[in-house]
């Protein structure tokens, strides 16, 4: 008898382990086949603490418990993005008290690959962010992963977008997103640098390598680069080119690639070669990150970087040895290039795109324009970018010199492109950026790179 | 306890659990690689099947067939440098006379740490700014030596293989370790009377007596290197210029940066079999050893 019960216990101590097990491996699926499982409640997917949200339905007469969640990338404590979502999670709640939105991020790299996965396994959340340009997001909308929203939006949103800017979110003729803030890239440049070694803000091609021969002479490295993460050094062949053979030929070669074979590119890496061998970039480019390149130039170790208008909470931190003693200015002219320097490389905005499976789109839309509104003239407020929404009667004090630089810089702009990996096919940015790499260490010549370059594939887009 | 063992539906029925979590997650997503690997599928939307044709791709792949020749380095580092070590250490921890524990625990240490901590820590100190590394370097007075060791394709491979060798020498060391107490000590004794003095005991006696520990611990490098991934993607990401790419970074990439599954999954299945197909000729070479002693 005693044997008996101690046999049974046993049995009973595993099943119990057993079904602990199973019980806990649920969320942690495999990825199944491309699918989009009609889930009934979607989860917002983390490793650690996450609680699962629940969706409750009160009596039908009240109103409805909904939770919304979203995911983004604006994890950095300077990125005034990160705050802006996280207080429109309040405020949003106060607003609409039956509405609870949870919100989760991921920092960029990784929030491609999490994103991803989470579409695959059907546990998308209820919004996510998505890169500008387009060629992030292509491929989930024509999986049929994302819900067009033209007809949840209101008249009122749609007049206090700028316009031009909701051309961005338009997919097949479909709106998919709301407009909020766009980057604007520019030479920004360490202003005590420059006057210590008696260099010239450089407008032109000749001013830039001379500042680039002065600073190496005071013992200052001119350009900071991070290509570890290989977009840094694509920016700088951006507008390279831009000015080279210009926005119109790169747009025209986006549609037929043949045409990057041409005289304007091979220039344009001659260029960026000339700057390589006369030692324009720190030493260790190669294994340098962008985040490292970021804290250097706000740390005083280059005098200049090509970025974006994200970097301006960075450089102008209290902590910075630029605040203050840095400027913006458009990247210079090339003399004998078919370009000018009213053209830009940047101009297009990131958006949160709604899940075709979000059980109230409704809600989920209200949301959205609420997030990218406050997005949009918060985040002009606080530096983030510029706005694509009118901020007529904004209060702009709390604008940098920096913010109020780039913003007028873009006031002359006559055409922009967006980086050229949110245009460019997943496959063919990564052979890009490679490209650029191996033209920034010298392996490969121009010609080379401009053969290499006319066999990608066209895009989608042009 | 001899009646549990001999009974059989016990003994099922215990085992089924373990089989079952093995199965669900680790042979079934097997196959199911397979599956994938025979499409061209973008990871999101519907794939088409193309047969073996990502296979042949991978054949006349420069890259792939450069990230084979980087991870056969890397072995060949593993089972030439790092078991060697292991083995000295080994040795001499275990006969020492005082502080082998505090010996052992401090070798295992790394073993414990994730790959990741290990790779950013070493990042840190390969930095050719501010890195240990060249800062001791300068100290010595050899600034010539001082280099962005992670950046340049000259360095990149080994200096992504000594994290590697820090973190499981410790492991390797403590399998062998106990293999060497495990030779009773009256074998060391007779050897001691017949007049040989501790080199010859370490290569006479001890290694041969552990042939079967350094199996093993031959096994767990080969495979260990064959699939490492977290650390070199922390370090250099494959870089530069593909110098330290091996497969299991390549796949990464394939399927996540480039949106080819099917690919990716191709480039999977190879390391399978690679992983495999080396156990086999590993047991093949000891089975012979064994048979010629």
């Amino acid at each position: 008898m005693k044997n008996r019960m101690k046999k049974l216990l046993a049995l009973f101590a595993a099943a119990s382990m057993m079904v602990q097990l199973v019980g806990c491996g649920g969320g942690a699926g495999n990825a199944t086949a491309g699918e989009t499982n009609a889930d009934t409640s979607v989860e917002a997917q983390d490793q650690a603490e996450e609680t699962p949200a629940k969706e409750e339905e009160a009596a039908p007469s009240s109103e409805e418990e909904i939770t919304i969640t979203i995911w983004h990338q604006s994890v950095a404590d300077t990125d005034p993005v990160k705050k802006i979502i996280e207080e429109s999670v309040t405020e949003y709640h106060e607003l609409h008290p039956n509405v609870t939105i949870v919100q989760d991020g991921v920092t960029g790299e990784q929030y491609k690959t999490k994103i991803k996965t989470a579409f695959v396994a059907g546990e998308a959340p209820d919004i996510s962010y998505m890169f500008s340009g387009g060629s992030f997001v292509k491929p989930y909308i024509d999986a049929g992963y994302l819900l067009p929203i033209d007809e949840y939006l209101s008249q009122d949103t749609k007049s206090k977008v700028l316009p031009g800017t909701l051309d961005g979110c338009t997919f097949d003729g479909k709106v998919y997103t709301l407009p909020t803030i766009t980057f604007l890239a520019n030479l920004y440049c360490n202003t005590e640098m420059f006057d210590a070694a008696g260099a010239k803000i450089p407008t032109n091609w000749d001013e830039l390598l001379d500042a680039v021969d002065k600073l190496n002479a005071a013992g200052y490295t001119p350009i900071l680069m991070g290509e570890k993460d290989r977009w840094p050094g694509m920016y700088w062949y951006d507008i390279i080119s831009a000015r080279t053979a210009s926005n119109a030929a790169i747009v025209e070669a986006f549609g037929d690639p043949s045409k990057f074979n041409s005289e304007g590119f091979v220039m344009g890496a001659e260029k960026l070669q000339e700057l390589v061998k006369a030692n324009a970039f720190n030493d260790n480019m190669m294994s340098m990150s962008y985040d490292e390149m970021i804290e250097g130039f706000a740390a005083g170790q280059g005098a200049m970087v090509f970025q974006a208008n994200w970097v301006h909470p960075s450089f102008w931190a209290d902590t910075a040895a630029t605040k203050g003693k840095v400027t913006c200015v458009p990247f210079p002219v090339i003399d004998g290039g078919a370009g000018s320097i009213t053209e830009f490389s940047g101009g297009s905005s990131d958006g949160y795109y709604i899940n075709a499976n979000c059980e109230h789109p409704k809600e989920a839309v209200e949301y959205l324009e609420y997030l990218s509104e406050k997005i949009g003239v918060v985040g002009y407020q606080q530096g983030a970018g510029l706005p694509c929404w009118d901020t007529t009667g904004v209060d702009t004090s709390t604008l940098t010199p920096l913010d109020m630089e780039s913003a007028a810089l873009m006031e002359t702009g006559t055409s922009y492109i967006s980086w050229w990996d949110n245009i460019l096919s997943a496959e063919d940015s990564e052979t890009y950026k490679d490209l650029v790499a191996q033209v920034m260490a010298l392996k490969i010549t121009p010609e080379e790179f401009a053969e290499a370059m006319s066999k990608l594939q066209p895009s989608e887009f042009y | 306890m001899k009646k549990i063992l001999s009974d059989k539906k016990a003994i099922t029925l215990f085992v089924c659990p373990t089989i079952l979590i093995m199965l669900v997650i680790v042979v079934v997503p097997i196959f199911i690689s397979v599956y994938y690997s025979l499409l061209d599928w973008d990871g999101l939307g519907r794939g088409t099947f193309v047969g073996l044709r990502n296979y042949m791709e991978l054949a006349g792949d420069e890259r792939f067939v450069n990230s084979i020749k980087n991870s056969l380095l890397y072995v060949a580092f593993s089972l030439f440098i790092q078991l060697p070590v292991s083995l000295l250490l080994a040795l001499i921890v275990a006969n020492i006379k005082r502080g082998e524990k505090f010996y052992r625990t401090t070798y295992f240490i790394p073993v414990i740490i994730s790959g990741v901590v290990i790779g950013q820590l070493w990042q840190k100190i390969y930095n050719g700014d501010y890195g240990l590394l060249n800062a001791v370097l300068g100290s010595l007075h050899l600034e010539h030596l001082q280099q962005d060791w992670l950046g340049q394709e000259t360095t990149a491979l080994i200096a992504a293989f000594i994290p590697n060798l820090w973190q499981y020498v410790g492991y390797h060391m403590l399998i062998m370790y106990a293999g060497i107490k495990s030779i009773s000590p009256e074998i060391y004794e007779a050897a001691t009377i017949d007049g040989a003095d501790s080199r010859q005991i370490a290569f006479k006696v001890t290694i041969p007596l552990l042939k079967p520990v350094l199996e093993v611990c031959v096994t767990f490098s080969l495979i260990g290197a064959l699939k490492i991934f977290d650390l070199i993607y922390v370090l250099t990401g494959g870089g530069p210029f593909f110098t330290t790419e091996v497969p299991t970074i390549y796949m990464y990439k394939t399927i996540f940066d480039s949106f080819h599954y099917g690919y990716g999954s191709a480039i999977s299945i190879f390391i399978i079999l690679e992983c495999f197909v080396f156990t086999m000729l590993l047991k093949l070479f000891f089975r012979n050893k064994e048979e010629q002693a």
